[in-house]
């Protein structure tokens, strides 16, 4: 009973976001959980979305690959805006667990780019006959994993860390401006690349029996994207209380 | 009176500084003409083909010869210690990045400025293309010193790897090429087009004091 009321309150108390040794707590109760149920939703999501989902009428069977790509994509994307907001709270209101998060993130919101770039080069040939074009959407999902990559790179050049970690963060800052570019692209731009299918203020205007393993997808791949940062963000915390002793 | 006075000396002195180190702007010139030559050897000296690309191969050797002098851009000033006298002076840190963004912008970005017609002779550009060409490029010449700022200010504590910099303000400068190559293709919607880059100039310029001088600011204290 008291071990319940503990995890409650645990969980309840949002201090373990912007907290080092809170977050050690919050995620030695959740990373188990969080495995498993990766796994689940894994395993659950590939059956889904090979066996129980329909061909589509255009595309046959390479719709498929929609279960990957959307996902990576809107993680790649999420991963960047949460990884600004941890910049602007580590720079205006002087909470070092962000500049934790920025480095043990980058990585995999740099892999999830090249999960969705390289996903999507595999559908567009067979449905647009070519692996890349230079199109609004795609160009700017390059540029987002580029800014990904000179990220990582400026985190391992520097010497002086308290520098180097501060430097991450302004150079997120003045990068997010590509964010709204990529959301809008498809908006903007007369492009190849479809306007959004799923938006948050209308009825999605696609199937329920293809939303299910989207869904189902996007939180089997959250949930391996979250127990991986839990995991980089738990060893750098360790590093730099090392160095700091 | 006295802090304009100070104004005044900071630009003589770059002035002065730019003038005996004027062999340096004058191999970025020649850079850039050199990297016109292989451009039509590469090419071919095919007169159509050349005047249909010419305009983007000298904005992209345009952006390529101004990352070149970024090395210098405040890394001089930092070692021989001449930015903490300014900040003793009075000037805080986002007011030296506007003045040196200023002073990049007169000594290294207007000789290209300069150097533009002779460049569109040998690309074969129409004379009345030319204008247009002048315009974007004094707005973004203007933006690629921002930039530069930005970057240059970011590596100022950088030893290992120099070429960052460098590819920090390609980068940035994609939706400035975007924009300006724009401007010149398509005379109908001049106006709209050179509005959008404006835009972009007065929103890096807006962060440059910002990010610049923070990055200065911090520099110096870990240096």
């Amino acid at each position: 009973m008291d071990y319940v009321l503990n995890f409650h309150w645990k969980i309840v108390d949002l201090m373990f976001l912007i907290n080092p040794n809170k977050f050690n707590q919050v995620a030695d109760y959740i990373f188990r959980p969080i495995l498993v149920l990766s796994i689940l939703l894994f395993s659950l999501g590939l059956l889904f979305s090979f066996y129980l989902s329909p061909n589509d009428y255009q595309q046959g069977s390479s719709v498929r690959i929609m279960y990957v790509h959307v996902p990576s994509a809107w993680l790649a994307l999420l991963t960047y805006g949460i990884m600004t907001l941890y910049s602007i709270a580590a720079l205006a209101f002087k909470i070092p667990f962000g500049f934790i998060f920025n480095t043990a993130v980058a990585p995999i919101g740099a892999i999830f780019t090249l999960i969705c770039i390289i996903s999507g080069s595999l559908w567009g040939k067979p449905m647009w006959g070519t692996w890349w074009v230079w199109d609004a959407r795609l160009t700017s999902v390059a540029i987002l994993f580029i800014i990904y990559l000179i990220i990582i790179f400026i985190n391992l050049s520097f010497e002086n860390r308290i520098l180097r970690e501060k430097i991450v963060a302004i150079f997120i800052l003045v990068g997010s401006i590509n964010l709204p570019i990529i959301k809008f692209s498809v908006d903007w731009w007369n492009t190849l690349h479809q306007p959004a299918t799923i938006s948050k203020l209308s009825k999605p205007s696609i199937d329920p029996s293809m939303l299910t393993p989207l869904i189902i997808m996007t939180l089997a791949f959250m949930m391996i994207g979250l127990a991986i940062a839990i995991l980089r963000i738990k060893t750098e915390i360790i590093s730099r209380k090392s160095h700091l002793n | 009176m006295l802090f304009f006075n100070k104004i005044i000396y900071f630009y003589y002195r770059e002035y002065k500084l730019n003038l005996s180190g004027f062999q340096d702007i004058l191999t970025n010139i020649i850079f850039f003409f050199l990297s016109i030559f292989i451009f039509i050897f590469s090419i071919g000296p095919d007169k159509e083909t050349i005047s249909n690309i010419g305009l983007g191969i000298v904005w992209t050797l345009l952006l390529l010869s101004s990352t070149l002098s970024l090395r210098k851009f405040y890394q001089d000033d930092f070692e021989s210690g001449n930015l903490l006298i300014l900040h003793l002076n009075g000037f805080s840190f986002g007011f030296i990045a506007i003045l040196k963004t200023l002073s990049h912008f007169f000594f290294v970005q207007v000789p290209f400025l300069i150097s533009l017609p002779i460049a569109s002779i040998l690309l074969n550009i129409a004379s009345d293309k030319l204008i247009y060409l002048f315009s974007s490029f004094a707005i973004g010449s203007l933006i690629l010193s921002c930039l530069g700022s930005i970057s240059s200010s970011m590596n100022l504590m950088n030893q290992k790897n120099f070429l960052l910099g460098s590819v920090i303000v390609m980068m940035l400068s994609i939706p400035v090429i975007i924009f300006s190559v724009g401007v010149i293709n398509f005379e109908e919607n001049f106006n709209s087009l050179i509005n959008i880059l404006f835009g972009i100039l007065l929103i890096v310029f807006a962060i440059n004091p910002w990010a610049g001088g923070l990055c200065l600011k911090l520099s110096l204290e870990n240096s």
